[in-house]
């Protein structure tokens, strides 16, 4: 038994040894040189050879939304690679579909360059670009939401489609060792073009938000980079039904103020969830472009108001208030911005109601 | 309790930056089994089992879904909100599928505590009893949970 229990002990601490020794070579030792990444057949940039994809382009000005910061726990930042590059990371699998998998679609975070490799992006990805930005203003909107406004600096200008989002760089502090990042909508309409509007809702424990709600002041610099995104208006004349809640209402303000900015003049009706009246921001706001807009209306709705609240709007929770206020799909597109489950139960009243699953454009917090 | 070479693997993955950059033990320095041991014992000792307790999670979450990303009361005397940010979490001991990054919060008005978990919270303590490592930022302290939720063992 005793020979046994030495024999079991040897071969795990070999093989202890063994993996130790691959990992520190690996990192200190190989040395995969200068690598090529070209990208869409046509640009090429030369790397230092054995790290991630997605920290190489980066370094290039070359940026792939993730919301994790290379982590791999966002699953966006996904391109295909065209050429050969050898089998899917165990870290990866999770987050690629069988056709994805057929596409050699990848998780760039994961995937370590090692040797010249051939990679396609979306050409609208050559647009973002990195901003040195400083804080101008920090608003508590709520107990919980903060309005943030960065101005871009060096005369810097940001060009986007509203309903557009940006990626904020949370510099090293007691909660992290190294810069991460996150996903925040732009609430600034694109015609603000040197300065950015966010804004953020704290998330418990939160590696960003708990450094904006607690750490960042005026005058501070903060990196971003941006823009991303495919939610915006599309280009029709269908009247339109926004559905946000929270810190949702940021592309929503976006696009309506690009829309007064550029006279787009659709029916357009705002249905904004809350639970109370200290949960509502920015109405006020939103009554003055009741004015200025002959065909918008907001309908803000709380779910649970206190006593002391003594609201006469809406209430119920925003799914109710939308069956209640909107008689039939026709001829309507919806943009939503929420959570999951707020979505989710939208979509569903909204396909109830007729409107087809393929006008309806969303822009979930997941 | 000697660990085993698969533990050891699994406990690998839960340091800082391998899957979450907090990693999901740190500054615990004991053995995964040490820490498993440990919660486990003072979950029995209350005269519940880890099922029971994620169950009750769950249902608090389900409840919470309710509310679409905003408080809902829950009676007698509870408040929860369910909501969501980009991105999701693999289990560090390897189950298949991926858990989206779903923050419940319980206020417990009567005893007035606030407790915030994931999905991946529900999951580690249903299926392997695990609360995080202690002292780490998302650890739930399992005599904390039960007294926050209220956990009693009977149909809820």
């Amino acid at each position: 038994m005793g020979a046994f229990l030495i024999g079991v002990g040897a071969i795990c601490g070999i093989s202890t040894f063994l993996a130790v020794i691959i990992v520190v070579a690996d990192s200190t030792i190989a040395n995969y040189g200068d690598v090529k990444v070209t990208i869409n057949d046509d640009k090429e940039v030369i790397v230092p050879g054995g790290r991630p994809l997605l920290a190489s382009l980066m370094e290039q000005k070359i940026f792939i939304p993730s919301a994790c910061g290379g982590k791999g726990s966002c699953g966006l930042c996904k391109l295909k690679v065209k050429s050969d590059i050898g089998d899917y990371l165990p870290t990866e699998l999770p987050w690629m579909s069988e056709d994805e998998k057929k596409q050699n679609i990848r998780l760039s975070c994961q995937l370590k360059v090692k040797k010249d490799i051939s990679i396609q992006i979306p050409e609208e990805l050559f647009n973002v670009k990195e901003y040195l930005t400083e804080v101008v203003s920090l608003v508590d909107l709520t107990y919980d939401i903060k309005q943030v406004i960065l101005r871009l600096i060096e005369s810097a200008e940001i060009t986007f489609r509203a309903g557009a989002y940006i990626q904020f760089e949370v510099p090293e502090y007691e909660l992290t060792p190294e810069p991460v990042y996150r996903a925040y909508s732009m609430a600034s309409q694109p015609s603000r073009k040197n300065e950015v509007e966010l804004e953020i809702r704290l998330v418990p424990n939160g590696l960003c938000t708990t450094y904006v709600f607690e750490h960042l002041k005026a005058g501070d610099r903060v990196t971003i980079n941006g823009p991303y995104g495919e939610f915006h208006l599309s280009d029709t004349d269908k009247d339109i039904v926004f559905i946000a809640g929270s810190s949702g209402m940021a592309p929503i303000k976006s696009i309506l103020y690009d829309m007064l900015e550029k006279n787009i003049d659709r029916r357009a009706r705002y249905f904004f969830g809350a639970r109370a009246v200290r949960d509502l921001f920015l109405v006020d706001e939103m009554k003055e472009l009741e004015k200025k807009f002959r065909n918008f209306k907001f309908i803000p709705a709380l779910s649970e108001p206190l006593p002391e609240d003594n609201w006469m709007g809406e209430t119920g929770l925003i799914t109710e208030v939308l069956d209640r206020n909107l008689d039939s799909g026709d001829n309507i597109e919806a943009y939503l911005c929420g959570s999951p489950g707020m979505i989710d139960a939208s979509i569903a009243v909204l396909t109830n109601k007729g409107v087809p699953e393929e006008l309806i454009y969303y822009d979930k917090f997941a | 309790m000697k660990q085993t070479v698969q533990m050891k693997l699994i406990q690998e993955k839960m340091k800082p930056g391998v899957i979450t950059r907090d990693g999901f033990l740190d500054p615990d320095r004991r053995n995964l089994i040490d820490i498993l041991i440990e919660d486990d014992e003072t979950v029995k000792r209350m005269g519940l089992s880890h099922q029971q307790v994620a169950q009750r999670m769950l249902e608090f979450r389900d409840a919470g879904m309710r509310g679409l990303g905003e408080f809902i009361s829950i009676e007698p005397h509870f408040e929860v909100r369910v909501d969501s940010v980009r991105g999701k979490l693999p289990c560090p001991f390897g189950d298949p599928g991926i858990f989206p990054k779903t923050n419940v919060t319980v206020r417990n008005l009567e005893r007035n505590e606030e407790i915030t978990y994931t999905d991946l919270h529900i999951h580690l303590i249903g299926s392997h009893g695990f609360y995080e490592g202690k002292g780490s930022v998302f650890r739930l302290d399992p005599k904390s949970l039960v007294d926050t939720l209220e956990i009693t063992g009977e149909e809820e």
